[in-house]
């Protein structure tokens, strides 16, 4: 710290603010810092943006009424069609980054000992992201999202033991009245929760990342939040991209329609960031299969930093570069064909698929990066 | 001269690189407010509480002799119309010989003097006043009267007797035409 | 570079807006407010509602529209109030500007169960929105050879499954509009589905005007943003 500089009238009254003045202007970041490292805080700007239009949002949705309330939104409510449109697009800018990020992670692995927490953090972020988005797709009270949130009930209701327990508390039993009402505190409790393990993941990756030192060293500010500022402005103008001229970028139109109990769709369907997830809980068979296939599809993520058996300097070899290729298709080829109209073919499809995810993690990553560590 | 502070940064070398600073920073702070804006006018008053905020009510049908009772911002607000003789009897009375002093002039709107629009609850025990129909007990002055504490009103709706000691409230409305009221 | 960059971005938007100023034309059938900077052509809403009013208001309803949302079709207060008041509910009173567009009460057998859908955000919820609307409507034709109709339904080439229990409503000069423009069947059609894409979205004027407002806004922004981040970063220690 130099110490030929006056500390600004808010700093020298709050010490606090001088020692972060201090921080982010200190020499410690290295030139090289790679792009793709902006996209937690993308994804926290995101979840700002969610959180704000989320709020005023809640300050006109009725749970008892869904549908209306989200069509009295979008009709009488001053540039409420723009909130909602920030809280849609921004959910499908935000799952985008998180996919984004957790798939740099693939590549970058920056979970090699003793950084493990930071992955950790990163799919603990997904999964919760997962929920969150989940029980907001339910909130909308369309046609399709009826039917998702009915079938999640009954069928947690009916399973048997500790998960039964855990699924009535949860849902407070089978789909009635006062569900709606439910999803939304969860709704907003666990994006709340959200924000907490960003700032985890924060501190988990200032706590492996050494100062760097020397002439080419930086300090964050002005260097990073130049860049970041970049950052932020191309997340904008892919959000504004969509926001106006693709509202309903990956949603079904069967969820525009009102939820009816006598209208059941031949297949649940969800928005597209949810799709990669319903086809691998189709995996198994069954309710307590369906659970089973989606908490192991996480569970294999985060698993991977003592799957992958590259040394620990490892940078990944041509062949499971290419593997992380084939799984990104793979991942979407599942969440396209989860999403298309039920038929032998795309019922084939997704269990391929699937089975390809489960094999790219448990068989192939150990074997091809021990083969690649030599 | 190493820069290690923000205010080096605000106080750069070179006017090209200030200048587009600011105007990266100035740009970035429009966005900003483009997208805090919506959020902030979302909140204000929606299309359907704006139109009951500003109701328009039909007053050609009322009757002489009679009055309406119509819900705005809560309140149940009368809406009389007068006759030729409640008119005279009450347009020269002195305002300082009343409990609340007010003259013909402050109850009513120019050209429309035989509508008297008032919030239809007595100034003392709130209670729902009687006297829209002919037929309800009105008081002395042909006005309105409270069941619950006997309080007097006139057809302007001045108190004239009880316990109660101020003139009925008189809604903030206009007279869009000879047969509508918009309030608010 | 900057220049050459913004010189682009203008010329691209001054051609999309060029293009999706054309008005809606019937063949081929093309709506003024497809493609990424359309807009709503007011005439053929104003059309689309007289005939929404006339020929299908007696059997759907639209309960997210109120009267007073009408005035998104650029008519005047005064006559949205006049429409409303010439509106007569169930119970015999005039529709107000704050009530929502409800059929006549209709005998409960009068669908045989097929009750007409609520036509709000219809453009929205079916596959192909507007065109899709308007093949319905002109999509009526004789039953072909080997096709039984079920009781009560007929032939149409765009239902999905062939057979609709909604009868043939639309035909040439149903309605006489107002600003002359002919009114053939297929017209009324067009003009129909436009009212109704408007219905399930009235705020795409509002949100394609500001959202190429805000495209460009952020591509200049973008522009500004890395050549300051690049000139910081030259900047030697």
């Amino acid at each position: 710290m130099s110490t030929d500089v006056k500390p600004s009238w808010t700093a020298s009254r709050l010490p606090f603010l001088a020692d972060w003045e201090a921080r982010i202007a200190a020499r410690t970041l290295p030139r090289e810092g790679a792009y793709l490292s902006i996209l937690p805080w993308v994804i926290t700007a995101g979840l700002v943006l969610l959180a704000a239009s989320g709020l005023v949002l809640a300050v006109y949705y009725s749970p008892a009424h869904a549908f209306d309330s989200i069509q009295f939104i979008d009709r009488d409510v001053n540039n409420g069609w723009l909130v909602h449109g920030f809280h849609e697009t921004g959910a499908t800018m935000v799952f985008g980054a998180v996919y984004l990020m957790l798939f740099r992670g693939l590549l970058a692995r920056p979970y090699k000992a003793p950084a493990e927490l930071v992955w950790l953090a990163q799919v603990a972020v997904f999964a919760l992201l997962l929920l969150v988005g989940w029980l907001g797709y339910t909130l909308t009270g369309g046609a399709a999202s009826y039917w998702a949130l009915t079938e999640a009930a009954n069928a947690a209701s009916r399973l048997g033991g500790a998960p039964g327990a855990i699924g009535v508390w949860f849902f407070g039993g089978p789909n009635g009245d006062g569900t709606l009402g439910r999803m939304a505190v969860f709704h907003i409790a666990l994006a709340l929760v959200i924000f907490c393990v960003l700032w985890l993941h924060r501190a988990a990756k200032q706590a492996v990342t050494p100062p760097a030192v020397g002439r080419g060293a930086v300090g964050f500010h002005p260097y990073y939040t130049s860049q970041y500022f970049v950052a932020l402005v191309v997340f904008a103008l892919i959000f504004s991209v969509l926001v106006f001229f693709a509202p309903h970028f990956g949603q079904s139109r069967l969820n525009l329609l009102p939820a009816d109990p006598t209208i059941v769709p031949g297949k649940l369907l969800f928005p597209w960031y949810l799709a990669p997830v319903s086809g691998l809980a189709a995996l198994l068979p069954g309710t307590a299969g369906g659970i089973i296939a989606v908490v192991a599809g996480l569970g294999v993520l985060v698993a991977l930093p003592w799957l992958d058996l590259s040394g620990p300097n490892g940078r990944a070899g041509f062949l499971y570069r290419f593997l992380v290729v084939v799984l990104a298709l793979d991942v979407f080829g599942l969440g396209w064909a989860a999403s298309s109209p039920a038929s032998a073919l795309s019922g084939i499809l997704v269990v391929l698929f699937a089975v390809w995810y489960f094999l790219h993690f448990l068989v192939l990553t150990p074997l091809v990066t021990s083969m690649e560590a030599e | 001269m190493a820069q290690t502070t923000l205010d080096a940064v605000a106080h750069g070398t070179g006017t090209r690189r200030d200048f587009l600073t600011i105007l990266t920073v100035s740009g970035g702070l429009v966005g900003l407010a483009a997208v805090v804006w919506p959020l902030i006018d979302a909140l204000g008053p929606d299309a359907q509480s704006d139109a009951a905020a500003h109701m328009i009510v039909d007053v050609a049908g009322i009757a002489e002799n009679s009055a309406i009772s119509v819900m705005w911002a809560g309140l149940p607000i009368y809406i009389r119309k007068l006759t030729a003789k409640q008119i005279a009897d009450n347009q020269f009375v002195v305002p300082d010989s009343l409990a609340d002093p007010a003259d013909y002039t402050d109850r009513v709107k120019p050209g429309y003097e035989n509508f008297v629009v008032v919030v239809g609850l007595n100034t003392a025990t709130p209670c729902e006043l009687e006297g829209n129909d002919p037929a309800d007990p009105r008081g002395p002055f042909d006005g309105w009267l409270c069941p619950c504490d006997g309080s007097v009103y006139d057809p302007l709706g001045r108190v004239r007797g009880g316990p109660a000691t101020k003139n009925l409230a008189i809604p903030r409305f206009t007279f869009l035409n000879n047969a509508q009221i918009q309030f608010g | 570079m900057m220049r050459r960059i913004l010189g682009a971005a203008v010329l691209a938007a001054a051609l999309l807006g060029g293009a999706a100023r054309a008005d809606d034309t019937l063949s081929p059938l093309h709506f003024q407010f497809q493609g990424v900077l359309g807009s709503y052509d007011k005439a053929a809403l104003q059309r689309g509602f007289l005939v929404y009013e006339t020929v299908c208001a007696s059997c759907h309803s639209a309960s997210a529209l109120h009267y007073r949302d009408l005035e998104g079709l650029g008519l005047g207060p005064d006559q949205v109030a006049g429409i409303a008041s010439s509106v007569k509910l169930a119970d015999g009173t005039a529709a107000t500007l704050d009530d929502t567009f409800k059929p006549a009460a209709m005998p409960a057998g009068a669908f045989g169960g097929a009750l007409p859908p609520d036509l709000s955000n219809i453009v929205a919820q079916r596959p192909g929105g507007a065109r899709y609307v308007d093949h319905l409507l002109t999509g009526y034709a004789p039953t072909p050879d080997g096709v039984t109709l079920l009781p009560g339904h007929y032939y149409n080439a765009a239902y999905p499954g062939n057979q609709i229990a909604m009868p043939p409503v639309l035909h040439d000069n149903a309605v006489t509009y107002a600003d002359g423009t002919k009114a053939t069947a297929a017209q009324e059609a067009a003009d129909v589905a436009a009212f109704l894409a408007w219905a399930s979205d009235p705020n795409l004027n509002e949100r394609h005007e500001i959202g190429l407002r805000a495209v460009l806004f952020l591509v200049f922004l973008t522009v500004i943003a890395i050549a300051t981040k690049r000139k910081i970063w030259r900047e030697t220690v």
